[in-house]
């Protein structure tokens, strides 16, 4: 259901980041894209969000050419679609555990029970209801991770994209996250990792596992 | 010439309680005021009518001290008041005051911000017109003569209230109404000319020498 | 922002309040006054003058005004004489009021009263004349005086007596002061008068209203000083806004847009947030303003008007609301505030989320 058709990427400082890409995305798929930093999986996320768009080629969603969209509905798009792990979490520190999940949902005017509803579900199930109103600058590494999960699931989205999810993590917290990987596997959603971390090169409910390099897919 | 009018004074003081020979203007805003609040404070149980001559009411007040003692400052100023003012009960008319709601009858304007311009004129069964100045008043008497019991104007200097009818009107003078040109009103003669010889004027007319050509070339 | 507002706000309450004051002041003054001079300096006017001045045309009245200063050294104070004739009439409602003054007494105001009282003076005043003699006036019961100044220090007795303590001779008198009752006619009056005495200082109270105007109104110099400062830190708060975001505010409208705003969305919350901040230091700057002005007496903000002042030596601040300069604040701060946050959201917003956040 994603599909990159010959996709270029350069940017401002003529690095290309990606050259002539083409891949397919089933429904349901758990991928795992692996490289180093730089090799360009990043890219391939923040493509797949409409978070930048291709210098050449087309990016297309649920049939949807989302490389073609205005930003209006890009950005209704990934509300709908599309739940981000950033490598660096991008939660706002200044706001509490509970006002960082709720953030996407704030420009939709749900009635208040709905977004209770749907906040205590994410947050016992990414274990962190009892932080509910910490602030997230007061949170630990890992807490501050399953907040940055747990956010990106609130929409219930069919994507799920993760930039080097466990780059910051032990060891201990990065096997918790792959616990929380397989649970969402279950789901039925569509998952996209981008890492470098070995761990993720050998799970049994992994679909596939690209290489990326060089801006090219092996 | 201020030691002469000293002298003179002297001297008429003391021809006893003859009519004194002042000017008008001096017993109109000095004497007369004064003679009134004196009366009002002092002897406003007094009878004019008791007296027939002005020397008899003088020396009433003066040596019988009918109003309490006065220097005789005060005591002729008293005496000229009650004999010239109070005697006559010379009929004051009303201040011609407007609210802020009303509007000249025939140039609609609203006339409370020109207080000291405002004319009347009246019928009987109290039917009451206001004006924005002389010009607007004229036009409507032109075409409204019957029935009239009152038109009221302001002398320009004292802006009292006074009867158009025995008014005197300047025309043409470097003063301006509200609404542009206008006739400028004066209770007396000697006042009217005198703001003519100031002020520019053309004409000094009275009343009835105004006729409606005149005041339809004063301009809208 | 709110400290900026009151500033503002306070600056204006206390020149409107001024303005009533003097205003009022002055109403009560005479439409001319004359004065004598001898060598470019005040002196006395021989009151026989007034049936001159009467005889102008327009002239509704003339009063020769007995009145002085006086030095009472025990307190250092200076009180201000009066002389009054039982029947004339004056353009200070105040003297008109009195209905009576014993023989060789006076009526005083509360200040000096308790001036008088300090140095053992209870029952009548010692006054010393020029020649070194003393002139005694019994205080009379019943205390005078409506506006501040007055309060502070008026003294009002005979005519007679305070020629006495101030050595006039029988027809001498301060000034006069000419009533004309058309307001249009008092300019071309005093030109008459001055032509008619031409070494006399002939004074018309439009003049002085206007000269105060100047003094206390908009376009004076130590107002708008006040104004400029207030107004160029105002700027310098909005140009630092507008100039751009900060990589903090930047990063969180990335953070937003990559959740899923819309840029309409993010603007949304940006207006609310301006919105919010401009309103309530808005309220509390006017409040502010409100509590130091009416409820404290501005206390160092008046020194500074009252300084250059002539009229006044205080003056009481009476509430009122003026909804045209509490307008004015109001479209000054708020929509230029809303404005200088909106902005730079704006132009940051309509980037590309992965731009901003890298």
């Amino acid at each position: 259901m994603i599909k990159l058709l010959d996709v270029s990427k350069l940017y401002e400082n003529d690095v290309t980041a990606l050259k002539n890409i083409n891949i397919d995305f089933k429904e349901g798929e758990l991928v795992v894209l692996k490289g180093v930093s730089g090799s360009g999986k990043s890219s391939i996320l923040s493509l797949i969000a409409g978070l930048s768009k291709p210098s050449s080629g087309e990016v297309i969603v649920d049939e949807k050419k989302i490389s073609k969209m205005a930003d209006h509905f890009i950005s209704v798009y990934r509300r709908e679609n599309i739940g981000f792990i950033f490598q660096k979490y991008n939660l706002i520190s200044t706001l509490s555990v509970a006002e960082n999940i709720l953030l996407p949902l704030v420009p939709l005017n749900l009635k208040k029970d709905e977004l209770e509803k749907r906040l205590s579900y994410v947050l016992k199930l990414f274990n962190i209801e009892s932080k509910r109103h910490t602030i997230v600058k007061n949170l630990s590494g890992g807490e501050q991770q399953r907040t940055a999960i747990a956010r990106a699931n609130i929409n219930s989205p069919k994507i799920i994209l993760a930039d080097e999810p466990t780059a910051n993590l032990d060891e201990k917290l990065s096997l918790e996250f792959i616990e929380m990987l397989r649970d969402l596997k279950s789901q039925n959603r569509t998952i996209i990792v981008a890492t470098h971390d070995p761990l993720f090169f050998n799970l049994e409910f992994v679909d596939r596992v690209l290489e990326v390099s060089n801006a090219e897919i092996l | 010439m201020l030691f002469n009018k000293l002298s003179l004074l002297i001297f008429l003081s003391l021809t006893l309680f003859a009519y004194p020979q002042i000017s008008q203007d001096i017993k109109d805003k000095k004497i007369y005021p004064m003679g009134e609040k004196i009366y009002k404070n002092r002897c406003s149980s007094l009878n004019i009518n008791d007296y027939k001559s002005y020397e008899q009411l003088n020396s009433a007040i003066k040596d019988e001290k009918k109003c309490g003692s006065l220097s005789s400052k005060y005591s002729q100023a008293l005496s000229l008041y009650l004999w010239d003012v109070k005697r006559e009960d010379v009929k004051a008319y009303e201040k011609l005051s407007v609210t802020k709601k009303d509007k000249c009858q025939v140039c609609g304007m609203h006339m409370h911000h020109y207080p000291n311009w405002v004319s009347r004129i009246k019928y009987p069964k109290n039917e009451t017109y206001n004006f924005d100045g002389m010009k607007c008043m004229f036009k409507f008497y032109f075409n409204n003569k019957e029935g009239i019991t009152d038109i009221l104007v302001q002398d320009y200097y004292t802006l009292k209230t006074i009867n158009a009818k025995e008014a005197f009107f300047v025309v043409g003078s470097d003063i301006y109404g509200p609404m542009g040109h206008e006739l400028i009103p004066f209770k007396d003669e000697k006042s009217a000319k005198s703001f003519s010889l100031e002020h520019k004027g053309k004409q000094v007319l009275f009343f009835d020498e105004i006729t409606e050509y005149l005041v339809r070339s004063l301009g809208r | 922002m709110s400290l900026l507002v009151s500033l503002l706000a306070s600056t204006l309450f206390i020149s409107n309040a001024m303005k009533t004051e003097y205003n009022s002041i002055l109403d009560s003054y005479p439409n001319i006054i004359i004065t004598n001079q001898k060598a470019m300096r005040d002196s006395t006017i021989d009151e026989n003058l007034v049936d001159r001045v009467l005889k102008i045309k327009g002239v509704t009245s003339v009063v020769a005004r007995v009145w002085g200063e006086y030095e009472f050294t025990q307190s250092e104070k200076k009180f201000m004489l009066i002389g009054r004739d039982e029947f004339e009439s004056y353009a200070s409602p105040t003297i008109n009021a009195i209905r009576s003054i014993e023989p060789d007494s006076m009526l005083i105001s509360v200040g000096v009263y308790e001036a008088l009282q300090k140095a053992y003076y209870r029952e009548y005043f010692n006054f010393i004349k020029s020649d070194g003699t003393l002139k005694k006036i019994t205080i009379q019961k019943g205390y005078i005086g409506s506006t501040i100044q007055e309060q502070e220090s008026l003294i009002v007795m005979s005519k007679e007596n305070l020629k006495e303590i101030f050595n006039y001779k029988e027809s001498e008198a301060t000034d006069l002061s000419v009533s004309v009752a058309n307001e249009n006619e008092v300019a071309f009056i005093a030109g008459k008068i001055k032509a008619l005495f031409p070494n006399m200082k002939v004074v018309v109270k439009n003049d002085l209203r206007v000269e105060y105007e100047n003094i206390y109104n908009l376009r004076s110099g130590f107002f708008l000083t006040i104004f400029i400062i207030t107004f160029f830190t105002f700027f310098i708060i909005i140009y630092d806004k507008v100039s751009g975001l900060n990589s903090e505010q930047k990063h969180e409208i990335g953070i937003l847009k990559a959740i899923g705003w819309r840029v309409g969305d993010v603007l949304n919350a940006k207006l609310y947030e301006g919105l919010i901040i401009s309103l309530f230091s808005y309220l509390v700057g006017i409040s502010m303003a409100f509590i130091f002005v009416y409820v404290l007496d501005a206390p160092l903000l008046k020194k500074i008007f009252l300084n250059n002042y002539d009229l006044m030596s205080d003056f009481s601040i009476n509430f009122s609301v003026d909804y045209e300069t509490l307008s004015l604040l109001f479209l000054l701060s708020v929509p230029i505030y809303i404005a200088a946050t909106i902005i730079p959201s704006w132009r940051v917003a309509t980037l590309e989320a992965d731009e901003v956040m890298r």
